[in-house]
């Protein structure tokens, strides 16, 4: 293949770019009163971009890949799907994040053009075929969220965050180097495809201590426990839509990164398994993320902070599904319901944070539980979506969220010796039901203390009916979107 | 035409409830008046399910079964058997019932009130004639919902607590039934690989029952669905959640609980726990037995000891419903079926209860005995409808609650006789149990006594109007229904025998199966049956 037809394989790429090149270039020129046109270019680059990973998506078969540029990237279903996703967050994210950064005085075409880079970094890291591509998407990833998460630049409260973030981020970042290093340095290659062939027959103690790190570094970028410490505050800094992008988008490509690195990387028939394979690691980890993300969550009444928490929990019940898919290599059952997982939970995440933003003003920003008392005798509308989300979140059908848990679950059970994953999962989703439930009480239940004023622009209220319609979609019919999942199953085998 | 009729009956109320979400919120008469004329509907048509109803087989008839959750397995197949079209009946029945009673007591959000209750009808329906281990799952979570905004929103002062503690409580069971049903799933098309057959693994409750699973599994797949059943039941000692939750729902909402979400339980242990895991029913079963007893006796006393009307008839649900799981567990014709009978006697006489307790509250607003007494001179129509629910409740012969005690009682002291070392002395358990019918009567006509008869000496009791027209509209039917019950139980008992002699003969046929995994009987769609399984008895 021609480098020019392999350019037409990164088409999304190269719109997302090239949007937000635009976004930043027309910053400069524009004044104060067109910035609502910025955001209908980010739309419509969002809108392009979609389009692009359509046309490619019509070109690439099912359990096709397309390795390009000498083996960096490589296009298949799988990174088709969740670039899908990723853009679908982004375009919510713009819709739900202009009017609010407008309200509290911190709308910068910046946000526009930063927003679309990070995005194009979980893009490469979605078709990353290699160590090297993985490192340079995370770091596109990161380098924008962070400067995301101090978009409110004149509170002391976000600059926080974002410092803490960035300072996280550089010492996983360094983490991850040196594992790629170490793996490089006992294999010989950087070829994600490569490593477990070569490594396999024998495991010498660098190659273990480089993929140890790889973890750490990954399950920073996921928020697993214990290297979620930065989350809770970057979540509570960052303006409330970055928060849902972080919280949906950011893990979605995190979990895609894992799956790429150590499903194809890793994988195979020895890796995984043993006292030291990554699988067994990431099924402790997914256990501890998932408890002390819950428990954590119970014992706020901020709701912003409580679903940050709940953000936590949720990488837990997504890990389940990637340990499985580590230890079932050879069905795709576990990676289509690792992405049915990503693409429901994003929608809801982003819908969920996107109501915390929605019923807030500037200096009144209404995010305590309290708040929240009676909604549903003045905003009906509002209070149904967030009842929505909640139980989505909680697992509940007739929901997304339960399909993706239940997929998920499902796959575990399918792994001989891994059902303890499964009833820690379930008991996990009844704790989480409490406190989900508080906030419907709250909604429901009781009378409003204070009249609301939420923000309630238009282009925010449109972001929460799409996301609403898209869960209740893919919990009353399953089975499209789990079949658009499982064409996307196609991951380098090891 | 007789394939839609199951169908209707299970989405006539979800269509309502659509309809009504497009009737303005203060159109109060027409939602009331739609909602009942739905619910009304929907009983009618589930009538035809009775008259159709086919009572010398065994099997589900009624039968609908489409795709629907391919990716899975899953398959939208509902029917009804001789057991659950009572049930199914019962529901329909009690639904315009309440709605009609709760004509005048709710008056806020009366939109979001009919609409949630429809949808509950169609939730409670769904899992009642679910023939797929997953659409009854989802059926199970979907009522869980409404029923929680029934008691949260128009509940009484702690209704909060009351609402969150009962969705836990269901949570924690219904999640673990779920891990259990994973399981059922996988293992199922485990059996199926091994014995060599093509077909993918599916969640049809048919194809599950002929799934022998090793002893060990069995026991802990039976926990699990039993911790579910046992909740909603509820079995000493998880019955902690009902007396709030029915304390603080709304009358409508105590009526449906006890009238019908109860009785999942009960249903449960037959149509799930029973049939697909013999060995665990054999080991455990003597222990829900004897859990059985102990929440007859515990309720009674329980009931005895409160001085809140409707906390005493809360309990009193605990104690009766004891009778159903020991006639469950008695594992004999029987006990079944007078356990399932006793269940829908239940539904008619507490329902009857509830409605009393709430036509007293919308009157005087206090549920404690100590304010009323000596109402019968007020208040004489309803008195004889009290006194006719109390009498059935109590089991006098000729109203319904007699038979449905009676069979359980026999079936009990009887106790597995074909299983040698099911149970050593059932018979001492059942003397046990037996007093609780002596105290039901004890506790519940010292509470007629104290609240109807006597000196009226509470001069706020004066003049309190007797029930309207409306209000006999509630009593009637429900006083009806306990006359024909108690009068004339053969038409009713009639349609359990086969499903219930299927379920035993099943039940022994998987217990003298070898402790493996394997498909008991053949696979159940091949048509041949030399293709089963080494253990293959084909039906």
């Amino acid at each position: 293949m021609t480098y020019t037809q392999q350019l037409y394989y990164v088409l999304p790429l190269f719109v997302v770019v090239g949007g937000a090149s635009l976004l930043l270039l027309f910053e400069a020129f524009a004044g104060e009163g067109s910035r609502r046109w910025l955001m209908g270019l980010a739309v419509v680059t969002c809108a392009a971009a979609l389009l692009a990973t359509w046309l490619v998506w019509r070109r690439v078969s099912d359990f096709e890949e397309v390795y390009l540029f000498d083996r960096m990237l490589v296009a298949d279903k799988f990174s088709l799907f969740l670039t899908m996703v990723f853009l679908a967050g982004t375009l919510l994210t713009v819709l739900l994040g202009t009017d609010f950064l407008r309200e509290h005085d911190s709308l910068y075409g910046e946000f526009f053009g930063l927003l679309l880079l990070t995005t194009s970094g979980m893009i490469i890291l979605a078709m990353a075929a290699d160590l090297v591509s993985v490192f340079l998407g995370i770091e596109t990833m990161s380098v924008g969220a962070y400067v995301l998460t101090g978009a409110f630049r004149r509170h002391r409260r976000a600059t926080e965050a974002a410092m803490k973030y960035f300072v996280a981020g550089a010492f996983a970042t360094g983490f991850l180097l040196y594992g790629i290093a170490l793996v490089y340095g006992t294999t010989g290659t950087t070829q994600l495809a490569d490593i477990a062939k070569l490594a396999s027959a024998n495991t010498p103690p660098l190659f273990v201590i480089g993929q140890f790190m790889l973890i750490v570094a990954l399950g920073f970028k996921v928020a697993a426990v214990p290297f979620h410490m930065w989350a809770p505050d970057a979540y509570e800094g960052a303006p409330t839509p970055v928060t849902g992008y972080m919280a949906a988008a950011i893990k979605a490509a995190g979990m895609a990164a894992i799956l790429r690195v150590f499903y194809t990387g890793f994988g195979g028939d020895v890796l995984p398994y043993g006292p030291l394979g990554w699988a067994t690691i990431l099924s402790i980890l997914s256990v501890l993320t998932m408890t002390v993300g819950n428990i954590a969550a119970l014992r706020q009444e901020n709701i912003k902070r409580m679903l940050a928490y709940s953000s936590i929990a949720h990488a837990g019940y997504i890990l389940i599904g990637v340990v499985a898919a580590g230890l079932t290599p050879a069905s795709g059952v576990a990676r289509s319901a690792v992405l049915y997982y990503l693409l429901a939970y994003t929608f809801t995440t982003i819908g969920a944070f996107g109501v915390v933003a929605w019923i807030g003003r500037r200096n009144d920003e209404r995010q305590m539980v309290d708040d929240w008392a009676g909604l549903a005798a003045r905003h009906p509308a509002a209070a149904l979506a967030m009842t929505v989300f909640l139980l989505s979140l909680g697992g509940i059908p007739p929901t997304g969220g339960f399909f993706g848990k239940f997929y998920v679950f499902r796959a575990a059970m399918d792994v001989d010796g891994q059902i303890w994953l499964v009833i820690a999962g379930v008991l996990n989703s009844v704790v989480s039901v409490y406190y989900y439930l508080r906030v419907v009480m709250a909604m429901y239940f009781r009378d409003p203390a204070r009249e609301p004023r939420p923000l309630a622009s238009a282009p925010m209220t449109a972001a929460l009916a799409i996301c609403a319609v898209a869960v209740l979609l893919m919990g009353l019919l399953p089975s499209s979107w789990l079949g658009l999942a499982t064409s996307s199953t196609v991951l380098a085998a090891p | 035409m007789t394939d839609l009729l199951l169908p209707t009956v299970l989405f006539l109320p979800l269509v309502g409830a659509l309809f009504l979400m497009l009737v303005p919120a203060r159109e109060e008469g027409m939602l009331r008046g739609t909602a009942f004329a739905v619910s009304l509907a929907t009983f009618l048509v589930s009538l035809g399910l009775v008259f159709g109803f086919d009572a010398d087989k065994a099997g589900f008839q009624f039968v609908t079964d489409k795709r629907w959750v391919d990716s899975i397995g899953a398959r939208f197949k509902i029917g009804v058997d001789g057991i659950s079209v009572w049930l199914v009946l019962l529901t329909t029945f009690l639904t315009p019932i309440v709605l009609l009673s709760a004509w005048r007591s709710i008056e806020k959000k009366v939109k979001e009130f009919v609409i949630t209750f429809l949808i509950l009808e169609t939730g409670m329906l769904g899992a009642f004639v679910a023939i797929d281990l997953f659409l009854f799952y989802i059926a199970w979570e979907v009522m869980l919902i409404p029923m929680y905004f029934i008691i949260g929103v128009w509940g009484g002062d702690r209704r909060v607590y009351a609402s969150i503690k009962f969705v836990l409580y269901t949570m924690v069971g219904s999640l673990l039934m779920l891990v259990a049903i994973f399981y059922l799933y996988v293992k199922y098309g485990q059996a199926l690989k091994a014995a060599g057959l093509p077909e993918e693994s599916t969640f049809d409750l048919e194809a599950m029952w002929r799934l022998q699973l090793p002893h060990t599994d069995q026991i802990w797949c039976f926990l699990a669905f039993s911790l579910a059943f046992a909740i909603k039941v509820p079995v000493f000692p998880l019955h902690t959640w009902l007396p709030d939750a029915h304390v603080e729902a709304p009358t409508s909402g105590s009526v449906i609980l006890a009238g019908v979400l109860l009785k999942f339980g009960v249903y449960g242990f037959l149509r799930f726990a029973i049939p697909l895991f013999p060995y665990a029913t054999q080991t455990l079963g003597p222990y829900m037995f004897i859990l059985g007893m102990v929440g007859v006796v515990y309720g009674a006393l329980m009931s005895y000891a409160q001085d809140d009307i409707k906390k005493l008839i809360a309990y009193s649900s605990v104690s009766h419903l004891g009778f159903c799981v020991m006639g469950a567990f008695a594992l004999n014709p029987a006990g079944m079926q007078g356990a399932i009978y006793a269940a829908l006697s239940h539904g008619f006489t507490t329902s009857g209860l509830f409605l009393a307790v709430g036509v007293l509250y919308d009157r005087r607003h206090t549920r404690r005995i100590v304010d009323y007494g000596g109402i019968t001179s007020e208040m004489p129509f309803f008195s004889a409808m009290f006194l006719i629910c109390t009498l059935g409740s109590v089991g006098l012969p000729a109203l319904s609650g007699f038979v449905g005690e009676f069979l359980t009682l026999i079936g009990s002291y009887v106790g597995g006789r074909d299983f040698a070392d099911y149970m050593a002395t059932p018979q001492l358990y059942t003397v046990v149990a037996t007093s609780g019918v002596i105290l039901s009567a004890v506790y519940l006509l010292t509470l007629f006594q104290k609240v109807m008869l006597g000196p009226l000496k509470n001069p706020k009791n004066k003049g309190l109007p007797d029930l309207s027209p409306r209000e006999k509209a509630v009593f009637l039917p429900i006083v009806l229904g306990i006359f024909v019950l108690g009068v004339a139980p053969m038409p009713f008992l009639k349609p359990m025998a086969k499903p219930v002699d299927a379920l035993l003969q099943s039940y022994r046929t998987k217990l003298a199966a070898p402790d493996a995994l394997q498909i008991v009987g053949g696979a159940p769609k091949k048509p041949e049956p030399k293709a089963a399984a080494p253990e293959g008895t084909p039906e």
